[in-house]
């Protein structure tokens, strides 16, 4: 993958960006972890954050002005969060930690003037190891000396000139600051910061002369030369303490740089204030009015632990709040995208992000709540598909919905037929391959209402769309089923599609954009319903499908039909362009049972009321996810048991394949009067398996007919082994990359009784099927493979 | 070649059915994803009919087969 593709898309995913509080403090204080700690009554913790980046804490935390305020999110709710309280608070009832300075590094640099910035850029100097002098006239502490107690506690200045003497800094007094006398105490120094705010210096014949050149450079602070840097200059606002100690600290970088041999002005544009791009929404934010201290000067611990418990905590997450597989990994979209670039780029060693990878259902909710459209679905159908470029997709991840796909586009399944009696039709019926698989009679029976309906005869188009080629990241796969849907399109005198599925519906605007295709439910919508159509006599509460999500029409036209139908509908919070995804788009549910689970289970608990869906995979999703469900066909073509539709269980794999099968050939012979084609001897195997095997067979993706194909192949060619004490044989199959075992009897009546079946992908010589002839290609076995 | 333990497989009682022979523990190289193993399994000694038992397939094979599918 190209590094620019990673890049716009971590550019666009913002939850790493700093809060407005921290972006817009003139020393990017970290104000989450800082008032995190103030709120659990922390105050050495949180000391240690204020030390982290503030210079003299001690001192500043009393009179920091809080610029940060004005950016604070609860602004909108109820007032921001009054952080200089907090570091008043936190500066008084914790003791400041001597920083470790670094050994002495022999290196030298001197600061003149004594006010906040001059001593914060000595502190800063200091911590480094250099050898400070600081020249000063006076008592040192400039403006600080005539702050009243209540501001500023008696001690603190005192105690913080203490601790700068502890680190090794020199005050030297220089009664007046002549140029003449300063220039040559400095000579011996190879950078000097300058402290404007300091009146001694700023109105001192060396003061007047550093600024003629003009004011100092803001990036900088360089004044003079290279060598000599300013600050601490009133704003236009005023002085202000803090911008005072964040020019210290500016300049005291560029001295660093300077004496160092750094260029003193590369990469320093992130020092600046910046406003923050991270998004917080604050619309659900409880109200929490701010605690006004009953003495200011002196909040108490309970008042600023209540103050602090007011922060937000600005975090974005819009996407993960609402996605449990995002949730699910414990981070975000821009960490996840950096973690599956670096898993593509391992050469030796595990890939450990494939399956996260793989589960991700590519339904699109992440970029539609992003306020930056970040799209980890995209960003995902990207890697699988340089994964299976490089031949780096795991085999297990996709192969059984390939191969499901195979056999719904197999002879065997699909078809294309004009309406009975027609030699030529202007529309098709394209029910696509899982909506007959689970609601077969309600598909014929939406067939014969469009037969009805419409004028210019109506084909029936039965066949996979293709969806799960794409998904899984394999566009050669895609095209070659696209052309092939082209090509019975075209054969069959291209009709306009009318499709039942919306997963198909976007699958064919996206790769096959020249054949015009139609979603049923606007189709029905535009005709009297059917007779038998009625609601279900209770509020449906709707979901729309994901891949309906910018189907703005579609969902239009669900709601009208909904409406004629007389159905009462709860509209859930997350629906239309916010749906969620049941846990089948992306073939997430294939790589990851369990993902696909949190999905489907977080869709079902969104509400009391039954589901209705007009997707057939979720409305047979969210029932295993043990929801009363229903699908749209079960109000408008209603079976005769409609009162339990709504827990009529859902179909599994095997069961979804043989009424594909058996819908075809009810469906040829009742329309078209045409005999069945398959190979009769599967149909003669009759097996008994009880509802334990049956369900470990489901989450083994294991087949009634890959059972029956290795009982065929045993019988045929007598490879089994018996077991005398049990009465059980046990035979393999390998008829394709994955090898069948089946434990059985056979029962006195006839059938087979499966006590056991089980699957592994290893080659193990001696295993029938390997090596040719393969009994898969023998016609009839129709073993489509399926796996755990 | 790699070697992986892949034992413990117990296929007490089975017999090859084409050869009417109880099987024996044989050394086997099973293979997958360019790896190769060599295991012991109970296999006819004749016709080299190999059987893999449940526990195996769904244990210690599955988790072989997905550390290689990742590699």
């Amino acid at each position: 993958m190209e590094q620019g593709l990673l890049h716009d898309f971590e550019a666009r995913c913002t939850q790493e960006e700093a809060p407005s509080c921290q972006s817009m403090c003139p020393l990017h204080v970290e104000v989450r972890p800082f008032v995190k700690f103030m709120a659990e009554g922390n105050f050495p913790e949180a000391r240690k954050i204020l030390d982290r980046l503030m210079p003299l804490s001690g001192v500043l935390g009393f009179l920091c002005d809080g610029p940060c305020t004005a950016h604070c999110r609860r602004n909108t709710v109820d007032g921001a969060v009054n952080l200089p309280m907090l570091e008043r608070a936190c500066a008084e009832l914790s003791a400041f930690v001597k920083p470790m300075s670094m050994p002495g590094s022999g290196r030298k640099a001197a600061v003149v003037g004594s006010g906040l910035s001059g001593l914060s850029a000595a502190f800063e100097l200091a911590k480094k190891g250099y050898e400070i002098t600081l020249f000063h006239a006076g008592a040192p502490g400039g403006r600080l000396l005539s702050l009243p107690t209540k501001q500023l506690p008696r001690n603190a200045l005192p105690d913080a000139l203490e601790m700068l003497e502890r680190l090794r800094v020199t005050f030297a007094e220089l009664p007046v600051f002549s140029s003449g006398r300063l220039e040559s105490a400095l000579a011996d120094f190879p950078a000097v910061y300058v402290g404007l705010d300091d009146e001694a210096v700023q109105s001192s014949e060396y003061g007047t002369a550093l600024l003629e050149g003009g004011l100092p450079d803001p990036l900088t602070l360089a004044a003079r030369g290279t060598d000599v840097f300013a600050g601490g200059l009133p704003a236009d606002a005023g002085p202000s303490f803090i911008l005072e100690a964040a020019d210290g600290k500016k300049g005291a970088a560029s001295v660093d740089r300077v004496v160092k041999g750094v260029p003193a002005a590369s990469a320093r544009e992130k020092e600046a204030v910046y406003l923050s791009t991270l998004y917080t929404d604050v619309s659900s934010a409880a109200g929490n009015p701010a605690v006004i201290p009953a003495d200011p000067a002196a909040p108490t611990a309970a008042e600023a632990v209540a103050e602090a418990g007011r922060c937000l905590q600005c975090r974005c997450l819009e996407c993960v709040k609402h996605c449990p597989y995002l949730a699910r990994y414990k981070g975000y979209p821009k960490r996840y995208a950096r973690e599956f670039y670096n898993n593509l780029s391992i050469v030796h060693g595990q890939r450990k992000a494939n399956t996260q990878i793989n589960s991700c259902a590519e339904c699109g909710l992440c970029a539609v709540l992003c306020p930056y459209d970040a799209d980890m679905g995209a960003f995902c159908a990207d890697v699988r598909r340089e994964m299976v470029r490089d031949k780096r997709m795991p085999p297990r991840h996709h192969e059984f919905a390939l191969q499901d796909m195979e056999f719904s586009n197999s002879a065997e399944v699909a078809f294309f037929r004009l309406e009975p009696g027609r030699s030529e039709c202007g529309w098709a019926f394209f029910p696509g391959c899982q909506v007959p698989a689970s609601r077969p009679e309600q598909t014929e029976a939406a067939y014969a209402h469009l037969r009805h309906a419409l004028p210019g005869g109506v084909g029936f188009f039965f066949s996979c769309c293709g969806a799960p080629a794409r998904w899984s990241g394999r566009p050669a796969l895609t095209a070659s089923t696209a052309a092939a849907l082209r090509e019975q399109w075209t054969i069959n005198g291209k009709p306009v599609l009318i499709v039942a599925c919306s997963s198909c519906l976007a699958f064919f605007q996206a790769e096959l954009p020249g054949i015009p295709a139609r979603s049923l439910w606007e189709t029905l919508a535009e005709f009297p319903l059917p007779d038998a159509a009625g609601p279900a006599g209770r509020t449906l509460a709707l979901h729309d499908p994901c891949t309906a999500r910018h189907a703005a029409p579609m969902q239009e036209n669900v709601r009208k039909l909904l409406a004629a139908v007389g159905q009462e509908v709860e509209e859930l919070a997350l629906s239309g362009k916010q749906t969620r995804c049941c846990g089948y788009g992306g073939l997430a549910a294939y790589a990851d049972r369990e993902t696909g689970d949190l999905y489907s289970l977080s869709r079902a608990g969104d509400t009391r009321n039954t589901l209705l869906s007009y997707c057939v995979v979720c409305r047979d999703r969210l029932r295993a996810a043990g929801k009363p469900s229903l699908h749209l066909f079960d109000l408008l073509f209603p079976r005769e048991d409609a009162g339990q539709a709504a827990l009529r269980p859902p179909p599994g794999i095997s069961a979804r394949q043989e009424t594909r099968l058996s819908f075809r050939r009810s469906l040829l012979q009742r329309l078209w009067h045409e005999p069945p084609v398959r190979n009769p001897l599967m149909d003669e195997i009759l097996l008994r398996i009880d509802d334990a095997v049956a369900e470990k067979m489901e989450m083994r993706r294991i087949l009634r007919d890959d059972v029956k194909a290795v009982l065929l192949y045993a019988g045929e060619h007598g490879a089994m082994f018996s077991n005398a004490a049990s009465g059980r044989s046990l035979a393999c199959l390998r008829p394709r990359q994955v090898t069948f075992w089946v434990e059985y009897s056979r029962e006195e009546d006839g059938p087979y009784r499966i006590h056991d079946a089980y699957c592994h992908r290893m080659v193990v010589p001696g295993v029938p099927g390997e090596g040719a002839p393969s009994p898969c290609t023998v016609e009839g076995y129709a073993v489509k493979g399926g796996r755990m | 070649m790699s070697t992986a333990d892949l034992r413990d497989t117990d296929a007490e009682g089975w017999v090859c059915v084409t050869c009417g022979t109880a099987l024996e523990r044989r050394s086997v190289d099973i293979t997958y994803m360019a790896s190769v193993f060599k295991v012991e399994l109970p296999r006819c000694p004749k016709c080299g009919f190999t059987l893999i038992p449940p526990e195996l397939a769904l244990g210690r094979m599955l988790e072989a087969e997905k550390i290689l599918e990742d590699k």
